[in-house]
């Protein structure tokens, strides 16, 4: 449902130019979760942005078929002066949908009770996550591109989480970056392990860990 | 790749957000985006109106002064409100359909209606207050404010894709465009300038959108070095440099 070809992303440094993805080519397979392994800094991140279209790539194509959402994250995409009531309305707009409807949903997912109506800004991260999964929820992806984001909370959010993707299974997939070997196993049937710019495929998230703790 | 509707979407809910984030934040928000101007046209017509010695055949002192300060702080308040729209709004370039020119142009829309309700109010109370309203022409009226609000624009945008590579961009700029209003006939007429000084005058594009706007409204203003092309050829230059600043822009940018 993506697929990626020769994709490859450098950031500058003070000590030259580090390449973050090397030439990275993966058709991520449909209705399929897949997990993205990788140790922290070692582009991850960047390849879900890339996946979504927030960041573009230094050079190679990049083919979506299907709606794809944005990278969901403890960080951006809300304004901290705004509730998030208003955030809500923000995104329901720009991708069309039914603003009504996104806040109610996301008000009952998110459980931020009076908190809806306080400025983001006052959060913590552990609230801004559950904001930014009940807001993704809210609104229907065919790849929901997840950002470490459920690893946090509390058990019952969590589960929550979990089953949110299980009723929607047949309709849409999440790929799952994290550095965290247990996220991957909750929701993940395949799993690939990100290493100095290239990207092992694996076809089951054992043999995924094996290498990737051997790394 | 994105329909003109998804961008139209876009662009409409940042407006509001803007509408929201720029005013909202308390109930007096909407009154304050009308105060400002009002406290800077009050006090320079009640300069000029003790201390000049303007003449101003036919023309009210209050509405002479909006129609100055009016299209000016248009041209202002927009180029720094789109020279910032990146920095301000990094978090919302996170959704891949919302760019960095959709920033501009809702910041430029929020600008251009703000100021054209001042305008309004005041060129609309001037003429209640006479028992009059005789306009030369509200094409020619409306076409100068825009011609104001797309040079700030245009100039905004240049400065937005250049304050990606140095940060001086947003601290320079403004403080080199505060002297400005002392060169572009804001409190008099172009043409009471003597003529060698004049040329020198209208080689600034505002003063050209600022005679325009004069010249629509009063009936019987001489704006006889007004060339609307010039400032529309301005705009045309920097858009062009702007938009592919922004494209450049966009690829440097760290999305955090």
């Amino acid at each position: 449902m993506i697929d990626l070809d020769k994709i490859s992303k450098a950031y500058p440094t003070r000590t030259g130019s580090n390449l973050v993805l090397d030439s990275v080519s993966f058709s991520f397979p449909p209705h399929t979760n897949v997990g993205i392994l990788g140790k922290n800094g070692s582009g991850k991140s960047t390849l879900l942005r890339i996946l979504a279209g927030t960041e573009e790539a230094d050079s190679g194509t990049i083919r979506r078929r299907g709606t794809v959402s944005w990278p969901i994250g403890f960080s951006g995409g809300f304004s901290g002066s705004l509730n998030a009531e208003e955030n809500c309305r923000f995104v329901a707009r720009i991708y069309g949908a039914d603003v009504d409807d996104v806040v109610g949903f996301t008000m009952e997912f998110a459980e931020l009770g009076d908190y809806f109506y306080m400025p983001v800004k006052t959060y913590s991260s552990g609230m801004r996550a559950r904001l930014a999964f009940g807001l993704s929820m809210a609104i229907e992806f065919d790849a929901y591109l997840v950002d470490e984001v459920t690893a946090v909370g509390d058990s019952n959010f969590q589960l929550k989480c979990r089953k949110a993707f299980e009723e929607r299974s047949g309709r849409s997939s999440v790929i799952i970056v994290s550095h965290h070997i247990g996220t991957v196993k909750d929701y993940c049937q395949r799993c690939a392990v990100l290493q100095k710019g290239r990207l092992h495929y694996f076809d089951s998230v054992d043999e995924a860990e094996r290498f990737y703790e051997a790394a | 790749m994105r329909g003109s509707l998804t961008q139209l979407n876009v662009v409409y809910a940042l407006l509001l957000r803007e509408t929201k984030t720029r005013f909202g934040v308390n109930q007096l928000g909407y009154l304050w985006a009308i105060i400002e101007p009002t406290l800077w046209i009050g006090m320079f017509a009640l300069f000029y109106g003790s201390y000049g010695h303007m003449s101003l055949p036919g023309m009210n002192l209050v509405a002479f002064i909006t129609t100055g300060i009016v299209p000016f702080s248009l041209f202002r308040e927009t180029a720094a409100r789109c020279m910032s729209a990146i920095a301000a709004n990094t978090g919302l370039l996170f959704y891949p359909q919302v760019r960095p020119i959709d920033l501009v142009i809702a910041r430029a829309v929020l600008e251009f209606a703000t100021h054209l309700l001042v305008g309004a109010l005041f060129l609309g109370g001037v003429a209640l207050y006479l028992g009059v309203l005789n306009i030369e022409s509200w094409l020619g009226t409306l076409s100068g404010l825009a011609l104001a609000g797309a040079l700030g624009t245009s100039f905004g945008l240049v400065c937005c894709g250049l304050s990606v590579y140095s940060s001086n961009v947003e601290r320079l700029f403004p403080t080199l465009l505060r002297p400005l209003i002392w060169f572009s006939a804001v409190f008099h007429p172009a043409e009471s300038v003597p003529k060698g000084l004049r040329d020198l005058l209208m080689l600034n594009p505002l003063v050209h959108a600022i005679e325009m706007m004069r010249n629509g409204w009063f009936p019987g203003y001489h704006a006889r070095s007004l060339d609307p092309w010039y400032p529309l050829a301005w705009i045309l230059v920097m858009l062009f440099l702007g938009l592919n600043l922004e494209r450049i822009a966009r690829r440097r940018l760290e999305i955090a």
